[in-house]
């Protein structure tokens, strides 16, 4: 397994341990914001095991997202009594209803075959129905148990993480959030690094040939889809855990480009450039915000054509061709 | 004086509603408050007085220290970049006006006359004149001279001057600044940015929301951390937040007035179109509720996504029912296009709202004649010829003359914001928690609508209502005043933030009298 | 009577906003295979133009034509810098796209303000026994099927056409042969903007002209094309809107608008999964060969 690993690998590691010295000398504030910054981590991830390794991109990973905060709200809501009971039994609940809409529709396309360049197309349409209709879930026919869904203005009130009682903020969620993401970027590492991600790399290069050296191309990039799933999933229940609220907004179109953004930047196949430009995205718009500066989405996509065009430029592939391996 | 706040003390008589001229006054109007509610933990009367009469504001803030900032950081998110930026810039630039004016020794007139407020009955013009907005120069024009004598005479006269010397330079002896960054129409940034403005900048007060989504976005952060918070659009209402103050228009103020004036004018048959989300259908049920108490039934009702800008299937919906008039309740950029939509597909039906025109201008937008026959219940249009308002708009596209209007939730920051200065003024400091129950006075403040009250048990404010009819020419004139309209239905349903706190939203369904009313309907 | 033709009219209203929206996209999506999110702000320069030179005094008419260059002249550029760098790399050339979107759409804003002034719709109403429709939206249904007539002209009946079939399918073969194919890509590429500025002014009466407005084209026009399938993107383009149209309306008029909008998406999903190549591959076998 340790053969397997790449500088990469450690380096991420290394990452981690310096996020967690971080976050001990910072205040409250400044821990609950870092928090927010990694939480998108997973999903970026997930996103770049299915897009950069095996070559499937997916507009949909803010559907993942969403639904498993709307179930994490539900489920917890309905057991406020026993609040640890609440947020375990809500985070089971989250993961497993991204996990059965990911399989119920990697089935729908994957077994379909359809075409690898309208999988993104349809995975949009799939998170901008979701959206539209949580839009108009407002008033008490909508409502789970005890819990309304609350239509465009969103879901109010979700418990937080908590932890033998004592409800987890500042602090505390940083590090269980840390956790959380180290866990999950452990996964991924896990997928990538092994048979499976072998595969999944052949069939980025050639679904064809992989499917006549014997392997289930449909299963496999199933597999794959599901486990992205789970990780956008995921960061969508520490969203909630985090803010306690959540909107369809955050599966609109605007949100369900951004996963997209952060892994094309993070130059895709490289856990550590999709990792430390999620976070850096992260950073750098909720800085350029809060400045009050107009110019956010115009500097933001600037950045983006930059990010795309200097890779196709002649100096930057002689440049990287002398530092190293060109990812 | 005791603390007596949670006995529910009887209100005093509530004479001075015009309240004193200035917040140096003659003391007569803030002492009544500062007599009745013991706000400051144990501030003399003897203290309270000579703060306003004396106007010794430094020397009267012994009880509680002062932060130790220079400044009075007034925390203020609007987007100002995406799809909302419309709504955005319009109040930003009105926070800018108010905060201006503060530091430069002007305040409103106001200043508390008890939680029992004001009452009045309303005026109908023989005809009102028909009035344009010029941005250019900053003037409300007549276009046409109406005439005839009105109806029924306004309680009270208004003052044409409200803007008056405060006393000092700003706020407390600080300079009032403003820590505006840009939330971007994106829910998400608006977590965080709170959380920064709260927990970062310590801001004395938050001022931010445009949507509804945005409000309940950031409002679990400022119940959490105790902060003062103002909301000052219009919106479904419902809110019953010991933290929030809504400055707002709500739906009882708004749908009661226009549906009334439909049926009176053009008959009982109401359709409705709403946009699908939370504030669409709470106003739509306000509407269903209420029109069949004056007359009138909803024939039919039709709902739409947000995202959606091609309405021609809606138009034949509307042209099959063929009814009196429509309620339009469209909101944002894409669901605007009803309306050069509707009049090229040749409908003439008169049509009625609570916000269209007085938020994203429709009727300086689209090409005459799309917005002809709308009718609107505002606390707020920039084309209201009273001349306290003519003043505001001078001063408003003199100090942003590119701007293209200035709307209700723009006019309401605007007083929000001077509202909070006066209650820390009086306050004597600007720690939350005493400001918070200065507010919780029963304030009147002179906005540039009218007079506004802030009702402390609810923390909604009473408004200034006119019925405002756009002609083909997309002239508008107001028709009907209605000049104390009171946010009532929290008090309906028996919130009392004084001596209950709470922190949540009502909706329609958890009143028994909604159902009630629409079985009444269906008999 | 009336009835019959009032669902008529909201058939092929609901068709030709679907076709509109996708024009532009039907030819640099369908053909060039570049995932350009960049579409509603192409549409969105085109309502641009077309309201400033309408409040300069041009005709209403002379505004649209104007706008089609304009906006193919904004494609050349962008294809000159930009996207001739990405392409049969369509993922990057997604992010790029959608990347030179912000910068259009906020730029817009900066520079122009929240609104332009609108354009009054053309030609008024008119009036059968109850029924009361617009004139221009017949007129936009009119002119969206012209527009897929010609482009079906130039593609199929022209020797650019098949020059650019040629270098589409198959590049290095064209370019065997002598076809230039970068002036060909470039060529392609300015007609989809340019298209798109066309649809956005033709669109421009019946909306708001504001720097967000492309955003509600996108994902009409998305769906529309891949629908539609690449095996031969006009006829395809013309078949989903049918079928989409065909999916939305009577939903619309029996259950109101989101669930009509809910059953077109279900309706292109179902058809994506029982025809992975889209409605054209089926065109194709049934009627075009």
């Amino acid at each position: 397994m340790f053969k397997r690993l790449q500088i990469e690998d450690y380096l991420v590691a290394l990452l981690w341990i310096g996020v967690a010295v971080y976050g001990s000398v910072i205040n409250d504030y400044a821990a609950s914001s870092t928090a927010y910054y990694i939480l998108n981590v997973p999903m970026a991830l997930g996103l770049a095991m299915l897009w950069g390794i095996s070559g499937v991109l997916s507009f949909g990973q803010v559907a993942f997202f969403g639904l498993a905060g709307y179930t994490y709200g539900i489920v917890a809501g309905n057991l406020l009594s026993s609040p640890g009971l609440a947020a375990v039994a809500g985070i089971a609940g989250g993961l497993a209803a991204a996990l059965v809409l990911a399989v119920a529709f990697g089935y729908f396309i994957f077994y379909g075959r359809v075409e690898a360049w309208i999988v993104p197309i349809v995975t949009l349409v799939m998170t901008l129905i979701l959206a539209t209709f949580m839009g108009q879930t407002a008033g008490y026919e909508w409502k789970v148990g005890e819990v309304l869904l609350g239509g465009y203005n969103g879901m109010t009130n979700i418990p937080p993480m908590n932890v033998f009682g004592s409800d987890l903020f500042g602090r505390a969620l940083f590090y269980y959030v840390l956790i959380a993401v180290v866990i999950a970027w452990l996964a991924v590492v896990l997928c990538v690094r092994s048979r499976f991600g072998d595969v999944l790399i052949a069939l980025r290069e050639d679904p064809l040939r992989t499917e006549l050296f014997g392997h289930d191309v449909r299963l496999m990039q199933l597999l794959c889809f599901s486990v992205a799933a789970l990780l956008a999933g995921l960061s969508g229940v520490l969203y909630v855990q985090w803010g306690n609220y959540i909107t369809p907004d955050s599966m609109g179109l605007l949100q369900a480009t951004l996963p997209v953004v952060w892994v094309a930047v993070g130059a895709r196949t490289s856990l550590l450039g999709v990792t430390v430009a999620t976070v850096a995205l992260n950073v750098l718009s909720f800085r350029l915000s809060s400045s009050g500066n107009q110019y956010a989405f115009v500097i933001l996509g600037a950045l983006l054509v930059v990010a795309m065009v200097v890779p196709t430029m002649g100096w930057a592939q002689r440049l990287s061709g002398l530092v190293g391996r060109r990812g | 004086m005791s603390d007596d706040r949670k006995k529910g003390d009887a209100p005093v008589n509530g004479v001075n509603h015009s309240a004193s001229d200035s917040d140096r006054g003659n003391g007569d109007g803030p002492e009544l408050g500062v007599s009745r509610r013991d706000f400051l933990k144990g501030a003399s009367v003897a203290v309270a007085g000579s703060m306003i009469g004396g106007g010794l504001l430094m020397k009267g803030v012994p009880a509680i220290a002062a932060p130790e900032s220079k400044t009075v950081n007034i925390g203020f998110i609007e987007d100002l970049s995406g799809n909302l930026a419309v709504y955005g810039l319009q109040k930003y630039h009105a926070a800018q006006l108010a905060v201006a004016e503060i530091n430069q020794g002007l305040t409103l007139a106001g200043g508390p006359v008890g939680v029992g407020g004001f009452a009045s009955t309303g005026s109908q013009a023989g005809e009102p004149p028909k009035v344009r907005l010029d941005t250019a120069s900053g003037e409300v024009k007549v276009a046409e001279q109406g005439g005839g004598d009105a109806t029924s005479g306004i309680l009270y006269g208004e003052d044409d001057e409200i803007l008056v010397p405060s006393g000092e330079k700003g706020l407390l002896g600080k300079e009032v600044e403003l820590t505006a960054p840009d939330g971007q129409s994106n829910n998400r940034l608006w977590q965080q940015l709170a959380r920064k403005l709260i927990q970062q900048d310590k801001v004395d007060v938050l001022v931010a929301g445009f949507s509804s989504a945005e409000r309940e976005a950031i409002r679990p952060i400022i119940d959490r951390n105790k902060q003062l918070y103002f909301y000052t659009n219009q919106y479904e209402g419902g809110v019953a937040d010991e933290f929030t103050f809504c400055t707002g228009a709500v739906c009882e103020q708004q749908v009661i007035p226009v549906v009334q004036y439909m049926v009176e004018n053009y008959g009982p048959r109401g359709f409705t179109i709403a946009a699908d989300y939370n504030f669409g259908q709470l106003t739509a049920a306000w509407v269903r509720a209420y029109t069949p108490l004056v007359g009138g039934e909803i024939v039919g009702e039709e709902f739409v996504p947000l995202s959606v800008s091609q309405f021609s299937q809606v138009i034949s919906k509307v042209q099959a029912a063929k009814p009196d008039w429509v309620m339009t309740l469209l909101v944002g950029q894409n669901q605007s296009n009803y309306y050069p939509q509707a009049a090229a597909a040749g409908l003439e039906f008169p049509m009625a709202s609570t916000i269209n025109m007085a938020q994203g201008y429709e009727h300086l937008r689209f090409n005459k004649p799309s917005l002809a026959r709308m009718h609107n219940a505002i606390n707020y249009m920039p084309e209201i010829p009273t001349a306290r308002n003519r003043a505001f708009v001078k001063r408003f596209f003199e100090m942003f003359p590119e701007d293209p209007y200035l709307g209700q939730m723009a006019q309401n920051t605007y007083f929000s914001i001077h509202l909070y200065a006066k209650a820390a003024r009086l306050a004597g400091t600007t720690d939350q928690d005493a400001v918070r129950r200065v507010l919780e006075s029963g304030w009147t403040i002179e906005a540039p609508e009218g007079p506004v009250f802030l009702e402390p048990g609810t923390h909604h404010a009473s408004h200034y209502i006119r019925m405002a009819r756009a002609d083909e020419n997309h002239d508008i004139s107001f028709v009907r005043d209605w000049p104390t309209v009171e946010a009532w239905w929290l008090q309906r349903l028996g919130v009392n933030l004084v001596g209950r706190p709470e922190h949540k939203q009502y909706t329609p369904q958890e009143d028994k009298f909604f159902p009630m009313l629409q079985k009444m309907a269906a008999k | 009577m009336d009835g019959v033709l009032s669902v008529l009219y909201q058939f092929g209203t609901n068709a030709a906003f679907l076709l509109l929206s996708a024009i532009g996209l039907i030819v640099i999506l369908g053909m060039m295979n570049i995932i350009n999110l960049a579409h509603g702000e192409l549409m969105m320069i085109g309502a641009y133009v077309a309201s400033s030179l309408y409040h300069s005094g041009v005709p209403f008419a002379a505004c649209v034509v104007v706008s089609f260059f304009a906006v193919a002249l904004v494609g050349v550029a962008l294809e000159r810098v930009l996207i001739r760098r990405f392409y049969g790399r369509e993922l990057q050339a997604l992010v790029v796209t959608w990347g030179v979107s912000l910068i259009l759409a906020q730029g817009a804003l900066l520079a122009f303000g929240p609104f332009l002034a609108s354009i009054p719709i053309p030609f008024g109403s008119g009036t059968v026994g109850t029924f009361s429709f617009s004139w221009y939206w017949i007129a936009l249904i009119v002119l969206a099927l012209l527009l897929v007539a010609g482009l079906w002209f130039l593609y199929y009946r022209t020797a650019f056409g098949l020059r650019a079939r040629a270098t589409m399918q198959e590049r290095e073969m064209a370019q065997a042969l002598g076809v230039k194919t970068g002036r060909v890509y470039m060529l392609t590429f300015a007609l989809g903007s340019g298209l798109a500025g066309l649809a956005g002014a033709l669109m421009a009466p019946t909306t708001t002209i504001a720097p967000y407005m492309g955003q509600q084209y996108v994902a009409p026009a998305f769906i529309t094309v891949v629908t539609g399938g690449s095996a031969n993107v006009i006829a395809g383009a013309l078949g989903s809107t049918g079928f989409l149209s065909l999916a939305e309306t009577p939903f619309t008029i029996w259950f109101g608008t989101f669930i009509g909008i809910v059953a077109m998406l279900l309706a292109s999903l179902v058809l994506i999964r029982l025809l992975p190549k889209g409605l054209s591959e089926w065109i194709q076998r049934r009627w075009l060969s």
